[in-house]
């Protein structure tokens, strides 16, 4: 059990720059997902704590000691890999006493831990079996039980599912998080898979180009994006941008594209009369555009004219058409029959409309 | 409008596809031709097998008849395995090609592994070596060999003639294990350095033995062709290290042209390669598919 310790940490090829100063400390027992598109240095961050990179500038602790200079097998950390890396000459049983038997440690006390981790993972039928007679997902569950036996420091889980089918994917991901609950252990998850950051993550860490966009629990990546990227990234379907102008008075602020007008008040306001004159970019989450809401008081309502419409069962998915640009709303009643080309009136919350700066994509705050 | 009954008829005229091995190949009645094609090219490569069998099993006095004469003997092979060079012909061209691959393998291997897993001075200059020692005619290291061995005083011994097919091998092989590296999925022996193993030992006790295949085949293909070599056993021994491919061209020599005996040292050459490719070909198949 230890705490995991990330000070400007870097890694570059030559001149190529693949992370940049990350800064991140894990606490004992946390489990923090680290998120973001192919490339962008999430990988990297995983493998310099493991020791499997080596680390080109900053510093990584695990449990209070430096290990920037310690190989891999002297850093008690147990990885998981995306495509399982079992051993494939060996039996599971070997698999799971692979790294105990190179730590010397007793048969006895070998067969001990093999007996807790496979009535665990539920493999205890698959001991004497080769990985190559396997499937996918049992593959991973031995590629678990080969950390758990371990009894290591920290986790290290490098896209764990990717390779299952969806499936399975959302099966183990629950199994994941059962896991953690009896063997709670300082836990760092890469994914390129913004639903398994959510759901299993305390905290999550966006990444992009290899710099570090935001740092938080999952519950605040969604309702508070740090930047445009983030906003983007967190949420499916992914939240709607338009480019608009601002317009600003004493009691009121403007935003105006082809197409549409929308007046805030109050906070949102001010934070707008900043920009005046000048075009932000304006993002709403499909699952907080309300399809007609003339009920409710308080919204910002523009209209849209259909242009598809997707039927997922529970619910449908709209692409509507704002001058130029075309908005997606998600969450729409399945029963509803709509023609191409209506025109619809749609509403939002302002406290759900977020504004991003143009150039960086900074959120704007007052 | 094509009318349902109809529609019905035509599926109950349909057939599940014939199969067979010709079939599968070649659907329709090409396969006739096809099968053809294959005897006849089976054929062309067999013949000169079958020619030199037959001229081996033929007296002297048949060889030039061998299509006619119906008169068969052993008398070849118990002439030639009395001759002493022959003799030692068969136990030195197995020992070179035995250890010529054990060596070969023995740097190939770490070769291989090194310019498929590491980046840097090293492999790169290594990597330009061996692709520079590729690229050298195989006909125009020999005369080079053959001063050097002299110089070196290994020339007609088994160094002489081991380390330049090391050498080769080295060159030629290196390449064919770094595609069986390239092939074996380098996070198993990440996991085996997390594990607890050093570098050396994620190479010897993960990625090695996951190598195996690939080796074997490697191993086969190596050894062939060291038995089959003639070039370098030609002009790099002499008397006191005879080889076998060398030994079967001395049949032909001033005197006349004793293409019986040569026939049947060929046969018994051919024998310990026979059961090599047999046993190994599923081996050798295999790795060079990875």
């Amino acid at each position: 059990m230890a705490e995991v310790i990330l000070k400007n940490v870097g890694k570059s090829y030559g001149t190529v720059v693949a992370v940049r100063d990350v800064n991140l400390t894990i606490a004992d027992e946390e489990f923090v997902v680290l998120v973001g598109p192919s490339g962008c240095g999430k990988s990297t961050t995983l493998r310099m704590v493991a020791g499997l990179e080596e680390i080109t500038a900053g510093v990584i602790a695990i449990g209070g000691k430096v290990v920037n200079e310690l190989p891999p097998k002297d850093r008690d950390i147990a990885m998981v890999f995306q495509n399982y890396a079992l051993y494939q000459h060996m039996t599971v049983r070997d698999n799971l006493a692979f790294g105990l038997r190179n730590r010397k440690v007793p048969e006895a006390e070998i067969d001990k831990q093999i007996a807790y981790a496979v009535k665990m993972l539920g493999i205890e039928p698959l001991l004497e079996r080769r990985p190559r007679q396997l499937s996918g997902g049992q593959q991973q569950r031995v590629a678990l039980g080969r950390c758990l036996v371990r009894n290591p420091k920290v986790f290290l889980f490098d896209e764990p599912l990717s390779n299952l089918d969806a499936q399975l994917r959302s099966q183990m991901r629950l199994e994941l998080k059962e896991l953690r609950k009896r063997v709670p252990t300082t836990s760092i998850y890469v994914t390129h898979d913004q639903v398994e950051a959510m759901t299993l993550g305390d905290r999550i860490v966006v990444m992009k180009d290899g710099l570090v966009q935001q740092v938080g629990s999952p519950l605040d990546l969604y309702r508070r994006p740090a930047n445009r990227f983030v906003a983007g990234f967190i949420g499916s379907p992914a939240m709607n941008f338009i480019d608009v102008k601002v317009d600003a008075t004493d009691t009121q602020a403007t935003v105006a594209a082809d197409g549409l007008s929308l007046s805030f008040t109050g906070q949102k306001a001010a934070t707008l009369r900043a920009h005046a004159g000048k075009t932000v970019v304006m993002g709403v989450r499909p699952q907080h555009l309300l399809l007609d809401g003339a009920d409710a008081s308080g919204l910002v309502r523009f209209a849209a004219r259909l242009s598809t419409s997707e039927q997922l069962g529970d619910q449908q998915l709209l692409d509507l058409r704002v001058g130029g640009t075309v908005v997606r709303v998600s969450g729409i009643d399945p029963s509803l029959t709509l023609a191409e080309g209506t025109e619809l009136k749609l509403g939002a919350v302002p406290d759900n409309v977020h504004f991003f700066d143009a150039e960086g994509g900074q959120v704007l705050t007052t | 409008m094509t009318s349902l009954p109809q529609l019905g008829s035509s599926i109950d005229a349909l057939q599940p596809p014939r199969k067979g091995f010709f079939a599968a190949l070649a659907p329709g009645g090409g396969r006739i031709l096809f099968a053809l094609v294959v005897i006849g090219v089976a054929f062309l490569f067999a013949f000169p097998v079958l020619w030199v069998l037959l001229t081996s099993l033929r007296p002297a006095s048949g060889v030039f008849y061998v299509h006619r004469g119906t008169e068969f003997t052993l008398h070849n092979f118990v002439e030639v395995l009395q001759q002493e060079s022959v003799y030692n012909a068969f136990i030195n061209s197995f020992a070179i090609s035995t250890f010529a691959t054990l060596l070969s393998l023995g740097v190939t291997v770490t070769s291989g592994y090194m310019l498929s897993r590491f980046r840097g001075p090293a492999p790169s200059v290594w990597f330009a070596i061996i692709y520079v020692l590729r690229c050298v005619p195989y006909i125009s290291w020999v005369l080079p060999l053959f001063f050097v061995t002299r110089q070196l005083g290994i020339f007609d011994t088994y160094w002489g003639l081991l380390l330049p097919h090391v050498a080769v091998h080295v060159c030629f092989f290196s390449w064919i294990m770094k595609g069986f590296f390239d092939g074996i999925d380098p996070s198993m022996e990440y996991a085996a350095l997390i594990d607890g193993c050093t570098r050396w030992g994620a190479f010897f006790r993960v990625a090695m033995p996951a190598a195996v295949p690939g080796l074997t085949a490697l191993a086969i293909l190596c050894w062939l062709y060291t038995w089959n070599e003639f070039l370098f056993a030609l002009l790099l021994t002499s008397h006191k290290t005879p080889i076998l491919t060398v030994v079967m061209a001395q049949f032909v020599h001033e005197l006349g042209m004793e293409w019986h005996l040569m026939s049947a040292t060929a046969i018994l050459a051919l024998i310990p390669a026979l059961i090599v490719t047999i046993f190994g070909q599923k081996y050798v198949i295999r790795g060079l598919r990875v």
